[in-house]
């Protein structure tokens, strides 16, 4: 069925883009890449696994995760990024951020094996569908699309109307302005990388609860197709990304449908680079600054 | 084991040689991994299938990869910083996808068969890489590739065209990371794509930056440290990613410039900021 496909389509893109929010977070505000986040995603649906293990109903889980995964953003800040904070040090930043991420997969091995590792819940959570309009749909990913869309809205809101968000926009733009302005430029980025890694940590559980399975390689291969459809989408802007993210998952889906899969993976990553040639700020960008300051 | 440790060490040496090239003139490639896969697999190919002996298709591998690093670069050179980054690893991915769905050299299963690389091989690769590098450093051509590296504007002003000179550096690293990857593959007899990950890219970048950029002898000390540390150190065995991560974080942090870094005096210095203004006169 092409429209069971597509909504599927849309509740890959919804995981997708809220992966690639955590990047163009962390990139709009320090201008580096974070390698590290595709990791913080797949251990995302670790802690799930081992918090249900431990006895912990879904919210509960839920919960947890978006704490440690937000707590661990602020270690990838701390050992990561707040050395490399000059403009020409996005090179160090970016394999400092990398050789995190090698850690924490090693790590995870170390404690889960190297095989996925399957998350049970309770009652049939997993498998409840209902149907509309003659579509069946699985209850689960109707409410990992929803509930994404709405941490995505709520972020949004942040970011453009709170004083939060003021703040966030102002470091953004400059960090030295901003800091000639009272604001804390250090606690800004904690706070910045804590959202985007608890973003991160839920969408790793949204993608464990989806496909059943936690594994430990998802951060190379999901996460850091998240990284082109942030670029797609447009670096900075998170628009972008949620439209690019969408756009990709249903474009991904069609492409299983007809039996494309294998070229999939090559296509989002050549639509990256055609974009970035010819519009450095993504589909949907309209970031002047950031051309200036690439 | 000797026989390992030379060839696993030289042609790591290489591959962090073919990115100080690009480094050297201002840009930044993450795609490396990917043109020693097209190396490796296209020499292979060539030796298996079609009987060329070793050397002569690791050349052409090598020329192969440089063009195709050429066509890549063309682009991809007009974008820099983050974005070359991630161009870079566009290209890296993509290789390896391709690779994986061309039925020809077996997919995902990997392509074997590839004898033949001696040590001297590749002892003979790095002394040619070497010399020629060291010749360069003292050479006109480093004074060119300085200017653009430092000042690509003022370069422009002096004559010199940055994209020609950092699209020869692109298409030469992706050469010498393919005649690299073709004596490798030629040792280790099966490769498959799994091996030319982004990880495997991002290594490459990391044995020159640990080494430290600014002269030619760093790359090789970080490719042979990086290389030979988790071989020699016991116990590491088990705990070698979380070792090699945690390594990589403390030089990065202590030495953010590389081990062997060191002050180059350049021209850019007091002089031209503090001269005397020429409204003086």
């Amino acid at each position: 069925m092409l429209a069971e496909q597509i909504i599927n389509g849309v509740v890959l893109g919804s995981m997708y883009a809220l992966i690639a929010q955590g990047y163009t977070l962390v990139f709009g505000v320090l201008d580096k890449l974070n390698f590290a986040h595709g990791e913080i995603f797949m251990l995302g649906g670790f802690i799930c696994v081992a918090s249900i293990a431990l006895g912990a109903s879904l919210p509960i889980a839920i919960l947890v995760t978006a704490i440690i995964a937000g707590l661990l953003g602020l270690v990838v800040e701390f050992i990561g990024f707040r050395k490399f904070q000059s403009p020409d040090a996005h090179l160090t930043a970016a394999l400092s951020s990398f050789a995190i991420g090698l850690v924490i997969i090693d790590l995870s091995q170390k404690i889960w094996g190297a095989e996925s590792v399957a998350v049970t819940l309770p009652g049939t959570l997993q498998t409840a569908a209902v149907s509309i309009g003659g579509l069946r749909i699985v209850v689960l990913r109707l409410a990992i699309l929803v509930i994404s869309l709405l941490l995505m809205l709520a972020l949004y809101v942040v970011v453009t109307r709170s004083s939060l968000g003021r703040r966030i926009r102002a470091v953004a733009e400059s960090p030295t302005k901003a800091a000639l302005f009272g604001i804390n430029v250090t606690r800004i980025n904690q706070q910045v990388f804590f959202v985007a890694s608890m973003m991160a940590g839920l969408a790793g559980l949204a993608l464990a609860l989806r496909t059943g399975y936690a594994s430990s390689d998802v951060g190379f291969t999901f996460g850091l197709k998240a990284l082109a459809i942030m670029a797609i989408g447009g670096m900075g802007d998170l628009r972008g990304a949620l439209i690019g993210g969408l756009l990709i998952g249903v474009l991904e889906a069609l492409a299983f449908h007809w039996g494309l899969g294998q070229l999939a993976d090559v296509f989002v990553w050549l639509l990256m680079i055609v974009i970035l040639l010819m519009r450095p700020s993504g589909l949907f960008g309209t970031l002047i600054s950031k051309e200036v300051r690439a | 084991m000797i026989q390992d440790y030379i060839v696993f060490v030289g042609v790591n040496i290489v591959l962090a040689w073919s990115v100080y090239v690009i480094l050297l003139a201002g840009s930044l490639s993450f795609a490396n991994g990917g043109f020693m896969a097209i190396g490796a697999y296209v020499s292979g190919v060539l030796t298996v299938k079609f009987g060329f002996p070793l050397v002569i298709a690791a050349l052409i591998s090598g020329i192969a990869a440089g063009l195709i690093g050429v066509l890549a670069g063309f682009p991809a050179l007009r974008t820099r910083g983050i974005y070359l980054m991630l161009v870079t690893v566009g290209i890296a991915v993509s290789v390896k996808a391709v690779i994986e769905s061309i039925d020809y050299v077996g997919g995902i299963q990997g392509f074997g068969g590839m004898v033949g690389t001696t040590p001297w091989h590749v002892v003979g690769l790095v002394g040619l890489v070497g010399g020629g590098l060291a010749l360069l450093s003292r050479s006109p051509l480093q004074r060119i590739l300085d200017a653009v590296r430092e000042d690509e504007l003022s370069a422009a002003s002096l004559g010199i065209n940055p994209i020609y000179v950092k699209l020869t550096c692109f298409g030469v690293g992706a050469f010498l990371a393919a005649v690299a990857g073709s004596f490798y593959a030629h040792y280790l007899i099966h490769v498959s794509p799994d091996q030319f990950g982004i990880v495997l890219s991002v290594f490459i970048v990391l044995y020159a930056v640990l080494g430290g950029t600014n002269n030619m002898w760093g790359p090789p000390i970080g490719a042979a440290i990086m290389t030979l540390t988790p071989e020699f150190v016991r116990g590491l065995e088990a705990w070698r990613p979380t070792a090699f991560g945690v390594i990589i974080l403390c030089l990065l942090l202590i030495r953010p410039d590389g081990l062997l870094a060191f002050r180059i005096a350049t021209t850019r210095t007091k002089v031209v900021a503090g001269s005397k203004p020429k409204q003086s006169t």
